[in-house]
């Protein structure tokens, strides 16, 4: 009988360990998230869609703007996944480029703007609860993400021209480097 | 041979019965499942004659696609072809989620579909097919002063001389709704997206702390992800071409090893400050699954999408260690 006992309150101490977990999450995290998110949402319906469209546009040339501003600018302003409808700004030819930067700035700036992609917070937010745990701030991991995410991704978006040049020689096809926009 | 489909949900799936078939020029069955090719869709290819087309090789102009197949755990695909006017198959059970969730509805959407929810209607049943989108036609114009549609604010914001007092109260209401709308939007986003992951995550660590598997994951997690060169080997594995497009979906195996090694650090098994290198190692495959759709949001031709795909695949491939490794570098003095 004590057996049984003890297995049935090792089997409810599963799910009071995880409850406990839940509930300081919806105390911490979740009211601060909830505050951040509408805040920026805020400011980007205030600040609104057209002129991140003009920056767009005006960024094709450069590699620095195209790899780095705008994807880090888009990923703010538009969030996941709407960033990458930016990308129709971009000659073929930087496409791919442009798509590799900015799914990894919808990763590398959630940190400390988690609007930018909810869903998939808890790629940071996983590693972060422990150091939460241990007593020191969430901030400097989330700045140090931020910063090395800059960097690293607009290195990203521009080996892909690269990669995309060699996949064009194997596959025999050659992409346009003009911009084309249609409406 | 020109039959429909009749594709119900599975037990705790969403939407449905879809009944699709092909429909003059939509005659392609589009799969976007990171490369490998789900059983049903030959089933249904078998009974509508329809062609199927990996749309994670190659794109399709979205007038020919009959219905898409995806293996989406609840992030952005099984929102954009519905949000496409395109039927979506989902063979995973996700529900009315993600940023796209207000396009996911019962008469284009069914998920958790295996071979066994797929069946052939006949050819009389009525069919789902694409929705046409049309703009709205403008009201005509307003005559009166006040409208009985129109709120005394709307009609206000009409009027071409606007006093001063007018204007401010204008402003002032503009960004009150705004901050109200955003505030709606945002709680939309916690209780269907964030919080739900949360309850999942909470019980994993419940799951691991409360037993004794913790020890056990401790054992295999902290040589791993306790030192940079393990932290690179998960980085290098996370980032094979041929592995990536199936770690990406949904973000779901990530976020579930981020919450692993979190749980090493808050109990001291892992130093804190390899949490930096440590969230370049566990994303090396970033939105892998996601190309040719983002490559699709941004208007690409099909040939770019050919291009595209293995293009980013090779490029993740070469940054992935190479970001664990420069994180690493970043993280010193890090809590320190």
């Amino acid at each position: 009988m004590d057996y049984i006992v003890k297995f049935a309150e090792g089997f409810i101490n599963l799910f009071q360990t995880g409850a406990d977990t839940f509930i300081d999450w919806m105390t911490t995290i979740v009211p601060l998230v909830l505050m951040l998110l509408i805040a920026m949402n805020t400011i980007i319906q205030l600040i609104g869609e057209e002129k991140i469209n003009l920056i767009a546009q005006k960024s094709a040339k450069n590699p620095f703007l195209r790899y780095l501003v705008l994807p880090f600018l888009g990923s703010f302003m538009l969030a996941n996944p709407m960033v990458h409808s930016l990308g129709r700004f971009m000659p073929e030819k930087y496409k791919p480029s442009y798509f590799a930067s900015a799914a990894q700035f919808a990763h590398t700036s959630n940190g400390i703007f988690p609007h930018i992609n909810p869903a998939e917070l808890f790629i940071y937010l996983g590693i972060a609860q422990g150091i939460q745990e241990l007593g020191l701030p969430m901030t400097d991991l989330a700045v140090r993400y931020l910063l090395v995410g800059l960097v690293m991704n607009f290195i990203g978006g521009w080996v892909t021209d690269f990669t995309t040049s060699y996949i064009e020689k194997q596959q025999n096809v050659k992409l346009s480097k003009e911009v084309k926009v249609e409406g | 041979m020109a039959e429909k489909a009749k594709i119900v949900k599975g037990s705790g799936g969403f939407g449905g019965p879809l009944t699709i078939g092909v429909d003059g020029k939509r005659d392609k069955l589009m799969y976007v499942t990171g490369g490998h090719k789900p059983a049903i869709v030959d089933k249904i290819c078998d009974i509508t004659g329809a062609t199927p087309v990996n749309g994670f090789e190659t794109s399709v102009p979205e007038e020919e696609i009959m219905a898409a197949v995806i293996d989406c755990g609840g992030t952005l695909r099984c929102g954009i072809y519905p949000q496409k006017g395109i039927p979506t198959i989902n063979i995973m059970a996700t529900g009315k989620s993600g940023p796209l969730r207000q396009y996911i509805t019962e008469d284009i959407y069914v998920s958790n579909v295996d071979v066994d929810q797929v069946s052939a209607a006949g050819t009389e049943s009525e069919s789902t097919s694409v929705k046409e989108t049309q703009a709205e036609e403008k009201q005509p114009e307003q005559q009166a002063t006040y409208s009985k549609d129109k709120k005394i604010m709307e009609t206000r914001a009409e009027q071409e001389n606007k006093s001063l007092l007018t204007k401010i109260g204008l402003a002032a209401g503009k960004v009150i709704n705004t901050f109200y709308q955003a505030s709606r939007d945002a709680v939309e986003t916690m209780l269907h997206t964030v919080i739900p992951f949360m309850g999942f995550v909470a019980l994993l660590i419940g799951i691991i702390q409360g037993s004794g598997i913790g020890d056990l994951f401790a054992n295999v997690m902290s040589p791993l992800a306790g030192n940079i060169w393990g932290l690179m080997a998960i980085g290098f594995i996370c980032s094979l071409p041929f592995l990536s497009p199936l770690l990406g979906p949904g973000g779901v195996i990530g976020q579930v090893l981020g919450t692993l090694i979190g749980v090493e650090i808050g109990k001291g098994n892992i130093p804190p400050n390899l949490a930096l290198p440590a969230l370049f190692a566990i994303n090396t495959q970033n939105a892998a699954d996601f190309i040719p759709v983002g490559l699709g949001l941004a208007e690409a031709e099909t040939k770019t999408i050919e291009v595209g795909v293995p293009s980013v695949l090779y490029s993740r491939f070469l940054n992935g260690v190479p970001r664990v490794f420069v994180a690493w570098l970043a993280s010193f003095g890090l809590y320190k």
